[in-house]
């Protein structure tokens, strides 16, 4: 089974071709692969990530693949060695959400110069607050976005908002628990 | 013992008559030649009917016609009830047999030239005849009200939606309100068992009252033309010399035609089974390339293959121009010659229309046209309209590859095009039309309604409205003339 015959017919549509700009991460950026986590992936793979537009590809829940092609997609993306992980000081992949008062702050020092003083866009970056964009993002994605970041779109990781001054893994989980209780509170929708 | 059973026979023919009612009817005179094999297609027709309305009638007992039932009841009859698939396969496959021998016997009718004078209203029942069919095998798809039915349905509504003026009325009138509904089902349930049966058993009657008065056509010979002013009387001295009476003289060849119909819907029955019903009508769930039914998938590709300036006139002129023809046929050849081997045109014309409806069956089957299943997954977003959008706005965007939308619309050409490009929708329209266009659907568009959560109503419509070139602005209301209702 051929990796990017499956790729490209499968996660193309919305991760994109060639890994240059995407309406969802481009799946091919090597800061993004050394942080993901391999059971994440997987489990994001075959379930999808539930009330998000990433649909779930196992056929289990109604999806077209199968596990065979789900491990030649996983296999592939976690090629990057741990290592690079480790030699990157990447923070770890999921945490609990930390404190959202502290995270107001934090998003003060490293983001607001670029998405404004409140989060609703400002001259490098456009909201970040809006309702419906936050009821339609898991808190993994916004966590993803703040290490990671979207080289693709613009946005540094978590080592360049801020010249020479690292995020430290309690900074990100602060930062997103500041963004994640902004999403309205509304009953998610259920994505098949 | 036998004298007297003959005499209450007889007793009983006095007042009832039937032996007379025998001798006019089943027992009437018909020329030799027409006990042909050519001449089976009629009675093989009328045979699929009976078996229709019996199938029908035992599938009405248990099928419950609103939206959220009858897909169930279905489902209880094809699992559940004991050969309740059967019952539901012998009614598909007399639906389907019952209009395949109906076009033989119209072309047989047609190459025998049996429409001309004397028997022209003969014709012209036929042809409503298979409308009326035509009417029946449409609105009986309908009753599966799974996917294939919602897309048929979606694309009869989109030809009706293009009458001029009128044309919201008629959507409105058919499918009982702007969208497919609940409503919908009622209404073609009471037409599919009410209206249209009873229309196909009075023009039945017709029919046969004008084979019993204008007789059937005989064999016809090349170089024997028929003259208005002599064939009645020919065809007279003809079923008087060598006619026999139609039962028992000309019948066999109709009955084991009959027996061979009734073994073939039976054994299609069941070997391939019923169709459907192919999951519940859901807009977004579109991975099992639903189509109309196998008889109307012509439609469908004459719909999908016409340039679209070209849709709306060919769409609404062509069937009528096709009616009319078919209804002034024997007004326009009403005499001459009738056999075939001296009308190339009629032959021609028959292999044509055969030939032409096999294509486009074809091309139905395998069009690209048709929804292209992979878009969503496979066809990125174009990286132009990436670039410089918003969090939320690119949430949009995912929220079209999810929602399956490509897989109809383009974005720069790529994807789908059973519906129009998406590339500069927001110079066509303004945000509140883009978000009814999503809801309420409309043309060939499914309504998405509630399988969006109005977040994803918000992104989509605000991705959508930067699709305009850098140098046009969007579409405002002002400058916008009103939308087409769907
Ligand atoms: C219809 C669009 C769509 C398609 C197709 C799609 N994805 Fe996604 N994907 C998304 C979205 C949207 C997200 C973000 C979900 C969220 O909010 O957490 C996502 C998230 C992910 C993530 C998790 C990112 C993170 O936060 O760590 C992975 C991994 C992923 N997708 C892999 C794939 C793979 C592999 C395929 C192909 C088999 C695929 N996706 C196909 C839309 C899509
Ligand atoms: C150098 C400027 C810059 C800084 C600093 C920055 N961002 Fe961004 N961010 C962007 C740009 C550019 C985008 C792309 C979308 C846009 O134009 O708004 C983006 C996008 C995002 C997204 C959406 C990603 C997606 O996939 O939908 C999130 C969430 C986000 N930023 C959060 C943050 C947070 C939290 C911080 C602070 C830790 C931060 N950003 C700091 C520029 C920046
Ligand atoms: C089954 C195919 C199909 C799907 C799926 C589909 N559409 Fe459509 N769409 C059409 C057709 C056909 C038309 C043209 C309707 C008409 O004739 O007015 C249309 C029209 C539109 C229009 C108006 C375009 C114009 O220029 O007038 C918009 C906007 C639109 N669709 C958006 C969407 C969105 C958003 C989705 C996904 C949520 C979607 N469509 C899904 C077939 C589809």
């Amino acid at each position: 089974m051929d990796f990017d015959a499956l790729y490209r017919s499968q996660c193309a549509g919305c991760h994109s071709r060639d890994g240059r700009l995407a309406a969802a991460r481009p799946l091919n950026d090597p800061t993004y692969l050394a942080f993901v986590d391999p059971t994440a992936l997987r489990r994001v793979i075959s379930e999808g990530v539930p009330g998000t537009s990433m649909p779930a590809f196992s056929q289990k829940r109604g999806g077209l693949l199968t596990d065979a092609q789900i491990d030649v997609l996983v296999d592939r993306l976690t090629e990057a060695t741990p290592g690079v992980r480790i030699a990157l000081k990447l923070p770890p992949y999921s945490a609990p959400l930390g404190d959202a008062t502290r995270g107001a702050m934090v998003y003060q020092t490293f983001c607001s110069k670029c998405h404004g003083a409140e989060g609703r866009g400002g001259p490098n970056g456009q909201s970040i607050v809006d309702p419906a964009y936050l009821s339609l993002v898991s808190d993994q994605a916004l966590r993803t976005a703040v290490v990671a970041g979207r080289i693709d779109l613009g946005m540094p990781d978590w080592r360049g908002y801020v010249p020479g001054r690292v995020m430290s893994p309690q900074e990100v989980s602060d930062v997103v628990a500041w963004l994640a209780s902004q999403r309205p509170r509304q009953p998610r929708p259920s994505t098949p | 013992m036998l004298r007297q059973l003959q005499q209450i026979a007889q007793w009983f023919d006095d007042r009832l008559h039937l032996t007379k009612l025998f001798a006019s009817t089943a027992g009437h005179r018909v020329p030799k030649s027409s006990g042909s094999w050519f001449y089976v297609f009629g009675s093989g027709t009328m045979l699929c009917l009976m078996l229709q309305l019996v199938t029908g009638t035992c599938l009405a007992f248990v099928y419950v016609p609103s939206a959220d039932e009858a897909y169930t009841t279905l489902e209880y009859l094809t699992y559940e009830q004991p050969l309740g698939w059967y019952l539901r396969a012998l009614h598909y496959w007399g639906s389907n047999f019952m209009l395949g021998i109906m076009s033989l016997h119209m072309a047989q009718v047609f190459l025998f030239g049996a429409y001309k004078y004397p028997r022209e209203l003969t014709w012209i029942t036929g042809v409503l005849l298979l409308f009326v069919t035509l009417g029946l095998a449409f609105t009986g798809q309908v009753m599966r009200f799974d996917q294939d039915a919602y897309w048929g349905l979606g694309i009869g509504t989109a030809i009706m939606g293009r009458v001029p003026v009128i044309g919201a009325q008629l959507v409105n009138l058919m499918l009982a309100g702007p969208i497919i509904a609940g409503e919908t089902l009622s209404r073609f349930f009471t037409l599919h068992v009410f209206i249209l049966p009873g229309t196909i058993l009075a023009l039945i009657g017709v029919h046969l009252r004008l084979v019993l008065t204008k007789g059937i056509n005989e064999y016809p010979k090349p170089g024997v033309p028929v003259r208005r002013e002599t064939y009645v009387e020919e065809y007279e001295t003809l079923v008087e010399k060598e006619g026999v009476a139609f039962v028992p003289g000309a019948i066999s060849k109709d009955l084991y035609f009959s027996a061979f119909v009734m073994l073939a819907i039976a054994t299609c029955a069941a070997v391939f089974g019923p169709k459907g019903p192919e999951g519940v009508p859901d807009p977004t769930y579109i991975q099992t390339a639903p189509q109309p039914d196998f008889l109307f998938l012509w439609v469908y590709s004459v719909a999908a293959l016409l340039p679209p300036y070209t849709e709306t006139v060919v769409l609404l002129v062509g069937p009528a121009v096709g009616v009319l023809a078919l209804l002034a046929l024997p007004f326009i050849s009403n005499t001459g010659e009738k056999s075939a081997r001296r009308r190339p045109v009629a032959v021609l014309t028959v292999l044509v229309a055969f030939l032409g409806l096999g294509l486009l069956t074809w091309a139905g089957l395998t069009s690209p046209w048709s929804p292209h299943m992979q878009a969503w997954t496979s066809d990125p977003t174009p990286v132009a309209f990436v670039k410089g959008r918003s969090p939320l706005e690119l949430q949009g965007a995912l929220v079209l590859q999810n929602k399956q939308c490509r897989n109809c619309h383009a974005l720069d050409g790529v994807g789908g095009h059973r519906g129009p490009d998406l590339s500069t929708v927001a110079t066509r329209l303004t945000r509140d039309q883009l978000v009814r266009q999503v809801i309420q659907g409309g043309g060939n568009m499914p309504a998405y309604g509630k399988n969006l959560s109005p977040a994803e109503v918000d992104a989509l419509v605000a991705f959508m409205m930067t699709l305009h070139p850098a140098n046009e602005l969007p579409a405002r209301d002002a400058t916008l003339s009103v939308r087409r209702s769907p």
